[in-house]
């Protein structure tokens, strides 16, 4: 789920800003070390949960505003370069702030220690966040589906000029579109904090994760993320109890063998 | 043309070649090169600046001067990649003139560059677990600064059977490179003299950040300990995972080849609960060379040294003796003089094995305290037991350590 929760918001900026967001997972970084000290401040996790992933929001908001938005005229190859810039500027501010030693953060007192489900154990954190991702899932997905600023939002990844054409403001569109994909991957880094703990480097394994899930859902393909996230999630769970090892190579294998035969991803069209 | 004229363009000419080829008038022949090669990229980017401080602090103590030459002290980034690695010691022997190579930190990489080392002919010394550097490719150019893989399993096998008599049934997690399966062999040998049975051994990649799929396993196999041969980050996912599923601190977690201070600062205090810590380091260590280092380190730090620094100060430290001892620098002088050295430094008496190149020397086994107990945030753990057994001959992979 939280790879379904990465892939959509990474699969929302590509497909609304049609730009590579390589800074996706420096994103999710600040997202899990902001909630921590968040906690520290305020000595309260779900209060925490909830602030901390708005700040990631805000820093999304204003990523858009102060920066991309000015390269719009500048062409592709210098918005990639600007979000791969961004990723290793946030990664060098998380040392500068929260230090270069990762540390450990736990879950909440009520979330500790295993479940034994019978035919298996399962941490009741890891439980608790698999049912949070997924209602966060199926929120995006709805505002997606059935608000009106979804309807925009969906018409601007299919095409921006006539939504700029219908008097829709396209630049307010670009900055609510990061700033919620900045959204689901501040939260996605919030709910890992305690189960893969702080590192500055974090975010880099995610933001590999989150792009296959996005090549291989179609490229902009909102649903194409959600059931690529799952796809993968679920393939490394099975792959992992036959054959530990493999449970990662499974992730990259699955895309190529899926990019094969459909190019344009399960759900893609171009 | 005048004389004077030809002269003159030949100064010129030479002005010209000497700056076109900086590293021949920088490795003055007086000059001694000392190469660190240390990871500032890739899996172990983490330990690379911690590894120079250590070197570092123990050329300073030398005012980079040995046997009345100065040295220099270059760094390169082995990226935790060997061919990466193997090119830019080269590159440091061939273009720098290094002649004495300190690192890497990756078992696998550190073989690449012993290889290196043999064929360039250049001193060597390196601190890992892998036992083939002092075992099946052992050669006259490389030494080992780390305990054995042998002396690790059997100090920590031993002592902590003695403080946990009938956890009997061991689940392995084990990182699936050199180090790991040198380790796991041993734990599984001396296992056996304590009746030891291994309900599971799952390997997983250097770099593994994702255990939950591990521990799931080992979960289901109902161990009494849990025993991860890894390292680093590798570790600490590992341990944190483990306390998140439950198993610590109801089930003791073994971290067999610790970094010590370096992992466990990165685990909270409720996750360090009943985790047994084998380590060649810990800044405890009760000897002079050590309380003197451990202070100078926090000074300038702020935190005690863990296995790393440590390591890259003591492999220094004894490279200078060594040279010292040679009395001319030059390496293969210098490797003779290594061969049979024995020191009373940082981890007490300390002895390098002529035949293997193995250091013969204390390894420390720890058992972490909980909260209640810490005197202060880096008071992670005491040290319960330190052994020494050498690798036994019918083990021994090195049966000719060759020749120049």
């Amino acid at each position: 789920m939280l790879y379904a929760l990465m892939g959509l918001g990474l699969s929302l900026i590509t497909g609304v800003l049609n730009i590579p967001n390589f800074a996706h997972g420096a994103l999710f970084a600040v997202g899990a070390y902001l909630l921590v000290s968040t906690v520290n401040v305020i000595g309260n996790f779900w209060l925490a949960l909830l602030i901390a992933p708005l700040g990631v929001a805000l820093l999304g908001l204003i990523i858009e505003y102060a920066g991309i938005r000015r390269l719009y005229s500048a062409g592709h190859d210098y918005q990639l370069l600007f979000t791969f810039g961004l990723a290793l500027i946030l990664s060098e501010a998380i040392i500068i702030v929260w230090g270069p030693v990762g540390y450990s953060h736990l879950p909440p007192p009520i979330l500790r220690g295993g479940l034994d489900l019978g035919f298996t154990f399962y941490p009741k954190y890891r439980l608790f966040v698999m049912v949070v991702a997924g209602l966060l899932v199926a929120a995006t997905w709805l505002f997606l589906e059935k608000t009106r600023y979804g309807a925009i939002m969906r018409a601007g990844i299919e095409n921006k000029e006539m939504v700029s054409l219908l008097g829709i403001d396209i630049h307010k569109l670009f900055t609510v579109a990061f700033a919620l994909g900045a959204y689901l991957a501040g939260i996605a880094g919030a709910l890992t904090a305690p189960i893969r703990g702080l590192s500055p480097q974090m975010g880099v394994d995610m933001l590999g994760i989150a792009f296959v899930v996005v090549a291989l859902g179609g490229l902009g393909n909102l649903l194409g993320a959600i059931a690529a996230g799952l796809l993968i999630g679920v393939a490394q769970a099975v792959v992992a109890a036959y054959w530990t090892e493999a449970s990662t190579a499974v992730i990259f294998a699955v895309m190529a063998a899926v990019l094969l035969v459909r190019p344009q991803g399960l759900f893609g069209i171009r | 043309m005048s004389n004077s004229k030809r002269r003159k363009i030949l100064k010129l000419g030479a002005a010209t070649a000497a700056l076109g080829f900086p590293a021949i008038i920088r490795a003055q022949p007086k000059e001694i090169v000392m190469l660190g090669i240390w990871p500032a990229t890739g899996a172990f980017a983490d330990v690379g600046p911690i590894l120079d401080r250590g070197m570092k602090m123990a050329l300073d103590e030398r005012n980079m001067r040995i046997l009345g030459r100065p040295i220099r002290y270059i760094v390169r980034d082995s990226a935790t990649q060997a061919g990466a690695a193997t090119r830019r010691v080269e590159e440091a022997v061939d273009g720098e003139g290094a002649k004495f190579v300190i690192g890497p930190w990756s078992s696998g990489v550190a073989l690449a560059v012993s290889e290196v080392a043999k064929r360039k002919k250049v001193f060597h010394i390196f601190s890992g677990g892998t036992e083939d550097i002092s075992g099946a490719r052992c050669h006259r150019y490389s030494f080992q600064w780390a305990a054995s893989p042998y002396t690790a399993a059997k100090t920590v096998v031993d002592n902590f059977m003695k403080a946990n008599p009938k956890a009997k049934r061991w689940h392995l997690l084990v990182a699936d490179y050199a180090f790991g399966w040198s380790v796991e062999k041993y734990i599984k040998e001396v296992g056996k003299t304590h009746g030891l049975e291994f309900v599971g051994a799952d390997r997983h990649p250097l770099g593994e950040r994702e255990f939950s799929n591990y521990v799931q396993k080992a979960a289901a196999n109902r161990p009494d300990a849990v025993a991860m041969i890894n390292f680093g980050l590798d570790a600490v996912s590992g341990a944190r995972e483990i306390f998140n599923f439950g198993l610590t601190p109801k089930v003791p977690l073994i971290m067999t080849w610790s970094s010590g201070v370096e992992e466990l600062v990165q685990l909270a205090p409720e996750i360090r609960e009943n985790i047994w810590v084998g380590s060649n380091f810990y800044y405890t260590a009760d000897t002079p060379v050590a309380k003197e280092f451990v202070k100078s380190y926090q000074g300038k730090f702020g935190s005690p040294p863990g296995y790393a620094p440590s390591a890259a100060y003591s492999m220094t430290r004894l490279t200078l003796a060594a040279m010292d001892k040679s009395k001319t620098g030059e390496v293969q002088d210098v490797v003779k003089a290594m061969e049979g050295i024995e020191v009373n430094d940082l981890l007490g008496r300390m002895r390098v094995d002529p035949a293997t190149h193995q250091t013969i020397r204390p390894y420390f086994f720890m058992r972490c305290k909980p909260k209640s107990a810490m005197k202060h945030p880096m008071d992670f753990a005491d040290i319960i037991a330190t052994g020494d057994a050498p690798l036994p001959k019918e083990y021994a992979a090195c049966k000719d350590i060759g020749g120049f």
